[in-house]
């Protein structure tokens, strides 16, 4: 795009995806995946999977955005606009997720089996899935953006992140821990459908945006970013996976071949952020003629 | 209270840059900053092709996303309707960029840009970032010229009527295209013009109630 050509034509988003903007796109991975495998790891009752999602978020998902801020150091204002804002909203679930997950892994280690632990179980839980979500709001509200307009767009952060904690969580479960890895596979696969039609959804619903949410679906689906729509989202994020994980129903699970799952899931999910981060166009300010 | 705001007339503006040029010297804006912008495209085909040439600043709006999304209440809407950035509190997020469906406020990352690359700040430059300081990591935006304003009513001056007490790009317009003043005064120049001109706004569909208006 040449500068003449600022908001007079569909005009890219590069602000959270490019120079600095990748921090923030690293930022919302890792949120819906620890959030994601928070959830998962709940299910299966695993407290490693729980204390790895509440590193991811600590140290990952806040460090990204604490890096990307233009002034670090007033963080805390962040959280002073919840009535209006879904970042501030956000920024609470974080401050939340992180506290109440302290207390329960703590009660977890030291007090297991209490009622504590259930309460800041379900209360962690709850902030999970808000942590995994808040970002799909965040984008949401966005109305210059047509792309982004869409109900679906919490739905499949939060679907990808526990795809994502369930790909964690084979690895866990390889490495050791106690999880049921047959119904981890059987999730996976479960979820990979879900994926697949959340996806097709969510980029049918945007053509039905206007001209520009239309320009951002095709730049997603034969345009510039459909090696990263295809490749990164559908091959390996859908497809590949689901293929193995749908073998291995019939022969029985083995080891090497779901690491290979995991690796794939992984890079579907950062794939997918990609594309809704960089797919995004603002609506030109002028008549045009497209 | 009033409510501050501009008409833009379509059919005067000749795309001269001044608007643009004059605000980036009176706010001593760093070369890749843009408060006042000209967008121009064109609709049809050759041999029937329309020119547009749209002046665009911030639109103050009434219901500006920038302000309900800024988690930390840097961006605000003062009671005569200009938003402005309080850039003590403002974080540097960027989600009012983000926000912004017309893509008016500007992340000053660095003061370390110049006019002169690698020959340091001019004089000009220097006096600038003492008069008129952008604390880098934060976001800035055009505000109507909010300091001409506050000073010009301090001394009984009237926004819109008196070139002190109005924004600088509606002075320095040479063909006159720019007029400023009380869109909830229904006698003012502006909501005449507004009124009998069928004033338009950029996207009414988003809901923001912009408080620029263009005529043509």
């Amino acid at each position: 795009m040449q500068p003449y050509e600022w908001m007079a034509q569909d005009t890219p988003q590069k602000l959270w995806i490019d120079g600095k903007g990748v921090l923030v796109w690293f930022a919302e991975v890792f949120g819906a995946l620890g959030g994601g495998l928070y959830v998962v790891s709940l299910y299966f009752n695993s407290l490693e999977g729980m204390f790895i999602s509440w590193l991811v978020v600590v140290t990952l998902k806040c460090g990204f955005h604490f890096a990307h801020l233009g002034r670090p150091f007033r963080v805390w204002r962040l959280a002073l606009k919840p009535r209006t804002s879904w970042l501030a909203r956000g920024f609470i679930f974080l401050a939340l997720f992180i506290g109440f997950g302290a207390v329960q892994l703590a009660i977890s280690l030291w007090l297991p089996g209490t009622a504590w632990e259930v309460v800041f179980k379900v209360a962690t839980g709850i902030m999970a899935i808000l942590v995994a979500a808040y970002t799909g709001f965040v984008m949401n509200y966005v109305n210059g953006i047509p792309f982004w307009n869409s109900a679906v767009l919490p739905l499949l952060f939060v679907s990808f992140g526990v795809l994502g904690g369930l790909a964690v969580i084979t690895v866990i479960a390889v490495l050791g821990a106690h999880v049921d890895i047959r119904a981890v596979v059987a999730g996976i696969r479960l979820l990979l459908v879900v994926n697949a039609l959340l996806m097709v959804t969510y980029l049918w619903s945007a053509t039905y945006m206007g001209p520009t949410g239309k320009r951002s679906v095709e730049e997603l689906v034969r345009g510039y970013l459909a090696p990263v729509l295809w490749g990164g989202v559908v091959l390996c994020g859908i497809v590949i996976p689901f293929g193995i994980v749908s073998f291995y129903h019939f022969v029985g699970v083995a080891t090497v071949p779901l690491l290979i799952v995991v690796a794939c899931v992984m890079i579907g999910v950062f794939s997918l952020n990609y594309c809704l981060l960089k797919g995004a166009l603002y609506r030109p300010l002028i008549p045009t003629s497209t | 209270m009033a409510r501050w705001g501009m008409v833009i007339d379509l059919k005067r503006c000749i795309g001269c840059y001044s608007c643009v040029i004059i605000c980036k010297q009176d706010h001593f804006l760093p070369p890749d900053m843009f408060w006042n912008r000209l967008v121009i495209g064109e609709t049809g085909e050759y041999p029937q092709v329309t020119k547009h040439v749209y002046p665009v600043l911030c639109n103050h709006c009434k219901e500006a996303p920038c302000v309900k999304g800024c988690p930390s209440g840097a961006m605000i809407k003062r009671d005569d309707g200009i938003v402005a950035v309080d850039s003590d509190k403002c974080v540097g997020c960027t989600y009012c960029v983000i926000a912004c469906p017309y893509q008016q406020p500007v992340f000053h990352a660095s003061n370390s840009a110049a006019y002169f690359a690698g020959q340091g700040l001019t004089e000009l430059e220097v006096i600038g970032k003492e008069l008129y300081p952008i604390q880098p990591g934060t976001v800035v935006k055009c505000n109507f010229c909010a300091e001409r304003i506050d000073e010009g009513l301090c001394i009984g001056l009237k926004p819109g009527a008196d070139r002190v007490a109005t924004p600088s790009c509606v002075n320095n317009c040479p063909a006159k295209a720019r007029i400023f003043g009380d869109l909830d005064d229904p006698n003012s120049r502006i909501s005449v013009l507004v009124r009998q001109r069928k004033g338009f706004q950029l996207h009414p569909e988003f809901g923001t109630d912009p408080s620029v208006y263009y005529i043509s």
